[in-house]
C-alpha cells in the first residue's frame, strides 16, 4: 500500500505538471500522430495525454522503488523508512 | 541562516518499525473530537475554504461564469480577465507567488497550512463530522467496528459510505465546474447525459475524494506529501510548533485533582493520553516534534482542557518556538523573533514579485497579433504590374468587447494594405485575416525586405501591435 502511494503521488504531481505544460505550448488541435492529425476532442486528447504522462512518470517512480529495494535486500541496508 | 531544526523521527513501539513487506498493517486511527479555541479556528477554515472552492463555479459576470477554465477553447475567464495560453507566465508567476507565501507561513507559523487549510485535513474534517454523526463519538466507533456485523451496524455504515460518496460526488461535479459551466453540467447530470469525459471526471475526482478522506486519512500526510518532507528546511529554532512543554509536565503520571502533586514530585501531565486520542495522526506528541504531527492543534485544544478541569494553568502543549522553550521566553520575546533575517528575506522577495506580477497583468495588451505568410505563393504580379504577396494575421482580441481594428503596414515605398476597411472582432476570440499588401516594383528595390504590420484598435487607438515580417519582390 505505501509503496503504492510512494509510486503513484508523485507520479501523479510531476506527471500533472508535465501535462500543464506540454498542453499550454501545443494545441492539442494541432497534434498530429505519424502525419496524420488526431480525430478526437480537445477534452479527450487532454485527458488521454494527462493519463500518458501520468503512466510515464509511474513507471519511472516504480522503476526507483525497484531498484531501492533491491539495492537494500543486496547490501542488507534498510531503508528506514 | 539560522541551521534547519532536525526533526526527531520516532519509531512507534505499538508497530515495530521493520521495513514491511508490501502491505503495512495500518492502526486505524480514530481521533477523538475535540473542542477549543483551535478547533474553532480550524472549523472557521473548513467552512471558508469549502463556500469558496464549492461556491465559485456559480458566481456569474458579464453573464458567464466568473471563474471558468475553458479548456476545450483554450481560454481562461477570471472575472474580468480573459487569460489565453500566451499569457501562462502569469500562471507560472501565480504559482511561484504560492510558493514563496508557503514558505513564508511555513518559515513563521510552522504547519499552518496543514492544520487548517489542506483540502486533505479539509475533506478529512469534513468526513469524520460525518463519521461522528453516524457512528457516534469514539468509544463508539471503536466498539462498532470490533463487533460482529449486525443489521445495525450494516445499516450505519451503509448510511456513512453513502453520504461520504454523495460529498465526493459533489466535489467531482465542482471540480469539474471549473471547466465547463457549472449550470450547464448540472442540467446535464441531472438528465443523465454529460459528456463521457465530464463524467469520468467526475467520477475520478469524487472517488479521490471519498478515498482520501474516507479511507486513507492521515497516510497521505504521512507518506505521500512532499511538503511534510521538506519542512524540516523552512523551519528554524524561531519557527512555530507544537510543543509539549516537559520540563514542567514530567514526570508524568495520575493523579487526584485535589493531591499536591508537587509535593509527590509528579509534573503536570495527567497521563490522560488525551493528546494523543484527538490527534488525526496519532503520535504521541509528548515525545518530541516528528514529522507526522501536522500541527493541527487538537492535542493543545484536548490538553487545555484537561488543564482546566485540574485547575492548572493552561499551556502545557502550546504553540512555541524550540528557542522560546529553551529560553524560557515570554510570548512578546517570541514574537520580536518573528521579523528575522529569513522572514524579512521572503517577505522581501514576495513584495517583488507581486509587484511586477501585477503591475505586468494590469498593463497587458488586450490585443495581441501573430504574422503568418502565406506559404503557398512567395509573391505574384496583378495584371496591373503590381508585386502582390499575402499574409495571415491572427488578431487576438483578450478584451471581452467586440474591437474594430485597423491594419497597416510599412517600411517600403506605397504599400496598400487590403482589407483597408477595419476589422471587427468579436469579445474574447481570435480572428484570422486574409491579408494582402501590393507595392510598385518601379518604387521599390527587388529583393526581401522588412516590414512592420500595426493593428490599431479604433476606439483606443493606444491600444496597438506592432508585429514583423517580409515581403519579397522578384
Ligand atoms: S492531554 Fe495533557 S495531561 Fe493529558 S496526557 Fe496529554 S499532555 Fe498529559
Ligand atoms: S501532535 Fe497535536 S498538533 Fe500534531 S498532529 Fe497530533 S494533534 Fe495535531
Amino acid at each position: 500500500m505505501k509503496r503504492a502511494m510512494w509510486i503513484l503521488w508523485p507520479s501523479f504531481l510531476v506527471g500533472g505538471t508535465a501535462e500543464m505544460v506540454f498542453f499550454t505550448l501545443l494545441d492539442p488541435a494541432d497534434l498530429h500522430v505519424f502525419g496524420n492529425p488526431v480525430e478526437l476532442s480537445r477534452t479527450a486528447i487532454y485527458t488521454l495525454g494527462f493519463f500518458l504522462f501520468w503512466l510515464f512518470t509511474a513507471a519511472s517512480s516504480a522503476l526507483t522503488c525497484y531498484l531501492l529495494q533491491t539495492s537494500n535486500e543486496s547490501t542488507g541496508e534498510s531503508t528506514g523508512q | 541562516m539560522a541551521s534547519p531544526v532536525p526533526l526527531k523521527v520516532v519509531k512507534d513501539i505499538e508497530q515495530p518499525a521493520s521495513e514491511a513487506p508490501l502491505y503495512e498493517i495500518r492502526q486505524k486511527i480514530y481521533p477523538r473530537a475535540v473542542s477549543g479555541w483551535f478547533a474553532h479556528w480550524r472549523l472557521g477554515l473548513v467552512v471558508a475554504t469549502q463556500l469558496l472552492f464549492y461556491g465559485l463555479p456559480w458566481l456569474t459576470w458579464n453573464a458567464r461564469p466568473a471563474v471558468l477554465f475553458d479548456l476545450a477553447s483554450r481560454k481562461f475567464y477570471i472575472l474580468g480577465m480573459v487569460l489565453w495560453p500566451q499569457d501562462f507566465i502569469f500562471l507560472a508567476g501565480l504559482l511561484v507567488i504560492s510558493a514563496l507565501s508557503l514558505f513564508l507561513f511555513t518559515a513563521v507559523g510552522g504547519r499552518l497550512f496543514c492544520g487548517y487549510a489542506c483540502p486533505q485535513t479539509v475533506y478529512t474534517e469534513i468526513f469524520l463530522w460525518i463519521e461522528r454523526k453516524i457512528e457516534g463519538d469514539r468509544a463508539r466507533r471503536m466498539r462498532l467496528d470490533g463487533a460482529a456485523l449486525d443489521a445495525d451496524k450494516l445499516l450505519r455504515k451503509t448510511v456513512k459510505h453513502l453520504l461520504w460518496l454523495c460529498v465526493g460526488l459533489w466535489t467531482g461535479i465542482t471540480f469539474v465546474g471549473y471547466f465547463t459551466p457549472i449550470r450547464t453540467l448540472l442540467g446535464e447530470v441531472i438528465s443523465l447525459s454529460p459528456g463521457p469525459w465530464e463524467t469520468f471526471w467526475m467520477l475520478f475526482y469524487g472517488f479521490a475524494t471519498y478515498g482520501n478522506a474516507g479511507w486513507m486519512r492521515e497516510q497521505v500526510c504521512k507518506y505521500m506529501c512532499p511538503y511534510a518532507r521538506f519542512q524540516s528546511a523552512m523551519f528554524d529554532p524561531d519557527t512555530l510548533i507544537i510543543t509539549y512543554d516537559a520540563q514542567r509536565g514530567e514526570p508524568r503520571g495520575s493523579r487526584a485533582r485535589s493531591t499536591d502533586y508537587k509535593a509527590k514530585g509528579l509534573g503536570a501531565c495527567v497521563d490522560c493520553g488525551i493528546c494523543v486520542q484527538v490527534c488525526p495522526t496519532g503520535i504521541d506528541i509528548r515525545r518530541g516534534l516528528q514529522y507526522e504531527c501536522i500541527g493541527c492543534a487538537a492535542c493543545v485544544d484536548g490538553c487545555n482542557q484537561v488543564m482546566d478541569k485540574m485547575g492548572y494553568p493552561r499551556g502545557l502543549i502550546r504553540y512555541s518556538t524550540q528557542n522560546a522553550l529553551k529560553q524560557d521566553w515570554t510570548s512578546s520575546q517570541m514574537a520580536a523573533r518573528v521579523f528575522r533575517p529569513r522572514v524579512l528575506v521572503y517577505i522581501g522577495l514576495l513584495l517583488l514579485i507581486v509587484t511586477v506580477w501585477s503591475t505586468a497583468l494590469a498593463l497587458r495588451s488586450p490585443l495581441k497579433v501573430d504574422v503568418i505568410r502565406d506559404r503557398a505563393a512567395l509573391m505574384r504580379e496583378t495584371r496591373e504590374g503590381k508585386i502582390e504577396n499575402v499574409y495571415r494575421l491572427q488578431i487576438m482580441n483578450t478584451d471581452e468587447q467586440a474591437h474594430r481594428y485597423v491594419i497597416k503596414a510599412s517600411g517600403l515605398n506605397d504599400m496598400r494594405v487590403t482589407p483597408f476597411a477595419p476589422v471587427s472582432v468579436a469579445g474574447a476570440t481570435t480572428q484570422s485575416v486574409v491579408v494582402t499588401l501590393e507595392v510598385d516594383p518601379a518604387r521599390n528595390k527587388p529583393g526581401s525586405h522588412s516590414i512592420l504590420f500595426q493593428v490599431e484598435d479604433m476606439d483606443q487607438p493606444a491600444t496597438r501591435a506592432i508585429e514583423k515580417s517580409r515581403f519579397i519582390i522578384k
